[in-house]
């Protein structure tokens, strides 16, 4: 039977199946858009555009933060305390300290990377499970965090910091660059580098990984350093963003889009594979679907609903693609 | 002598015991306050409700599940009881049992989407957890029910000497969940699927209708939960549960419970929770930043696993 002789139904259905999941996400996004900019003109005003892009960057990082502990097979819950121990650490540097921007952005940097270090470090060392060490450290961290500020806010940061959020080069926000490079320099890691190779080798299967060699303990400690490092870098972000650095922010805050970016993208919670572009993918589908229910004005009481189901379509309608494909090459899913 | 000590020091909530009571003779020595009744009531009550999201959490894990539902789940339920009541004049014998319906319900989808779909239950739970917040909100848009009738708050501000009207409840759940746990069925089932789902399986027994039962049972009693809080604090808060997370799972597992199912104490748990809400009411006392106790809680978590996982290897079951 040649190609062209064949239904069109199975071959819409071989089209369907074909595609990576990042597709169909894409054209999830694209159908949102469309319906989003006919009922509400504003949502493609240069003003949303801006804050649309400026949130899509920080929750992009943030995604990212999380799919490099998925990618291992382990989960990190104190994304967002990380996140938030940055954001304080940044202002400290800045107000108290006076020191000069980049040495401040750097100390923030370290800070963040050092506590995603303690979480690798004390998993790998007890062997317990990342979900509890990470549950544990989040209380920590948050903790530790209002002990030393005093959940005061450090409102002086110098205005440059605030410029640098509110900037954008051919139109498109400062905060949304960084955060396409930082993606950027994560293809490049999980694609070319050993590290990465090692990484997804070692969530695919840890005994395996162990027996070829791979210092999977060495893998698991740098890929929490590497989130932690993340988690801050969306703080310093979102530093820039709100001009000041706050205690409020971050916390269980980040926990949902941290989880619906990567999983939405199609990294498995099980470990062994990630994608960052669909990472980006999955937060612009939350950031674009937040930002359209706030310009038609449905707000953010009821957001939080459509997150939930979205994330729970996301995943089944991606679970009946997969077993489609396997049923399609002739296997059992 | 020496024998029976050494077999107490092998029972996993020994050591939690001996922080328990230590903790006490400390806070009682350090301040006096502390043994006075109105200080001792106001303990009392705050183990009520904390125990009983520390069992929601807790049925969940003695199946392999976890429901991180548990705090928008309770949420939903007291706007829900709360509004009947203040809104639409339900009297409390009808809205209690309406909320305790919804928890049960919700809990059913927890369990029979993470059944049916195959995924993976911290993403359903997620998820929900997120669509329960969202309904929380959307009605209420933030804000809460004040209107409830006197007798339901009364309920849960009056006491008997120390004791609070509110603790007849978690103790009758106590003994209901002990006796279900040790002498059901079900209750033998849900812990034999935690413990090995293959090895039940083959034995006969259903996996899935178990793990819908541990949800069920963790609705209900994050629903019993909730009702709880508004009964104490007065008015339906939204905010009801969005604290709830990590003492939901910090309990259980300073308890001795096991992560991977199939492993659960209630006396242990009930342990942890008074040893929390000891450093609690101890923070209090000697006026210290309240965050500590936030931090305090990390820590314990992380000392209680580490103790396990160092026993576990002593003992030779690792």
């Amino acid at each position: 039977m040649t190609r062209s002789e064949r239904p069109l139904r199975a071959v819409l259905l071989e089209r369907l199946t074909k595609a990576s999941p990042q597709f169909g996400l894409f054209l999830i996004i694209v159908l949102f858009w469309v319906l989003f900019s006919s009922l509400a003109p504003g949502f493609l005003s240069r003003f949303n555009l801006n804050s649309l892009g400026r949130t899509l960057g920080i929750d992009i990082v943030i995604g990212l933060s999380q799919m490099v502990v998925l990618a291992t097979g382990g989960m990190n819950l104190s994304v967002g305390a990380i996140g938030v121990c940055a954001v304080m650490l940044f202002g400290y540097l800045l107000q108290t300290l006076g020191l000069p921007i980049p040495v401040a952005v750097a100390g923030a940097l370290a800070g963040g990377a050092a506590l995603g270090w303690l979480n690798g470090f004390a998993i790998v060392k007890t062997g317990v499970n990342s979900f509890i060490v990470t549950l544990a450290s989040a209380s920590l961290y948050s903790g530790g965090m209002l002990i030393l500020t005093k959940a005061v806010p450090f409102n002086g940061v110098p205005p440059a910091i605030g410029q640098f959020g509110r900037s954008g080069l051919f139109g498109v926000p400062a905060i949304t660059l960084v955060a396409l490079a930082v993606g950027l320099v994560l293809l490049v890691i999980y694609r070319f580098t050993r590290f990465g190779r090692e990484a997804l080798a070692t969530g695919a299967n840890l005994r395996a990984a162990e027996m070829s060699g791979v210092r999977v303990g060495r893998v698991l400690v740098l890929s929490h350093t590497l989130s932690g490092l993340l988690a801050a870098i969306a703080a310093v972000l979102l530093t820039a963003r709100l001009g000041a650095a706050m205690p409020s922010v971050g916390g269980d805050d980040w926990l949902l889009p941290s989880f619906l970016a990567p999983v939405l993208g199609g990294t498995l919670l099980a470990g062994g594979v990630v994608s960052v572009v669909g990472t980006m993918l999955g937060a612009l589908l939350v950031t674009t679907i937040r930002s359209g229910l706030l310009v038609l004005q449905i707000g953010n009481f009821w957001l939080q609903l459509f997150l939930g189901i979205i994330l729970l379509a996301a995943v089944l309608l991606e679970r009946y693609r997969s077993s489609l494909a396997l049923r399609s090459r002739g296997m059992r899913p | 002598m020496r024998r029976a000590l050494s077999q107490l020091l092998t029972v996993e909530w020994s050591g939690i015991l001996v922080a328990v009571l230590a903790g006490a003779v400390a806070l009682a020595i350090a301040s006096p306050p502390f043994l006075t009744e109105f200080n001792l009531f106001v303990f009392l009550r705050s183990v009520c409700v904390t125990l009983l999201v520390a069992y929601a959490q807790m049925v969940t894990l003695g199946v392999g599940q976890l429901n991180l539902a548990v705090g928008a789940l309770g949420g939903l339920v007291a706007i829900i009881v709360g509004g009947l009541m203040d809104r639409l004049g339900v009297p409390v014998i009808l809205a209690v049992p309406a909320g305790l319906a919804v928890g049960g319900l919700a809990g059913f989808l927890n369990g029979w989407l993470t059944v049916r779909t195959g995924i993976n239950g911290f993403i359903v739970t997620l998820a929900t957890a997120s669509a329960f917040t969202g309904i929380n909100l959307g009605i209420t848009h933030s804000i809460p029910f004040y209107n409830l009738p006197a007798g339901f708050v009364g309920f849960g501000a009056g006491r008997i000497g120390i004791f609070p009207y509110l603790l007849i409840v978690p103790l009758i759940v106590t003994g209901l969940l002990a006796l279900f746990f040790a002498r059901t069925v079900p209750g033998r089932q849900l812990l034999a699927v935690g413990g090995n789902p293959n090895a039940a399986q083959l034995s006969g027994v259903s996996p899935s209708r178990a793990v819908i039962v541990a949800h069920v049972l963790s609705g209900l009693l994050s629903a019993a939960a909730a009702i709880l809080a508004v009964a104490q604090l007065g008015s339906a808060q939204p905010t009801i549960g969005s604290d709830w997370l990590i003492i939901s799972f910090a309990a259980p597992i300073i308890g001795g419970a096991s992560l991977t199912g199939g492993h659960i104490s209630i006396f242990g748990t009930l342990l942890a929770v008074l040893l929390v809400a000891l450093i609690q009411n101890g923070m209090v006392l000697v006026k210290v930043d309240p965050y500590w106790v936030q931090f305090l809680l990390g820590a314990l978590i992380l000392a209680a696993v580490w103790v396990n996982r160092f026993r576990a290897v002593r003992l030779g079951t690792d």
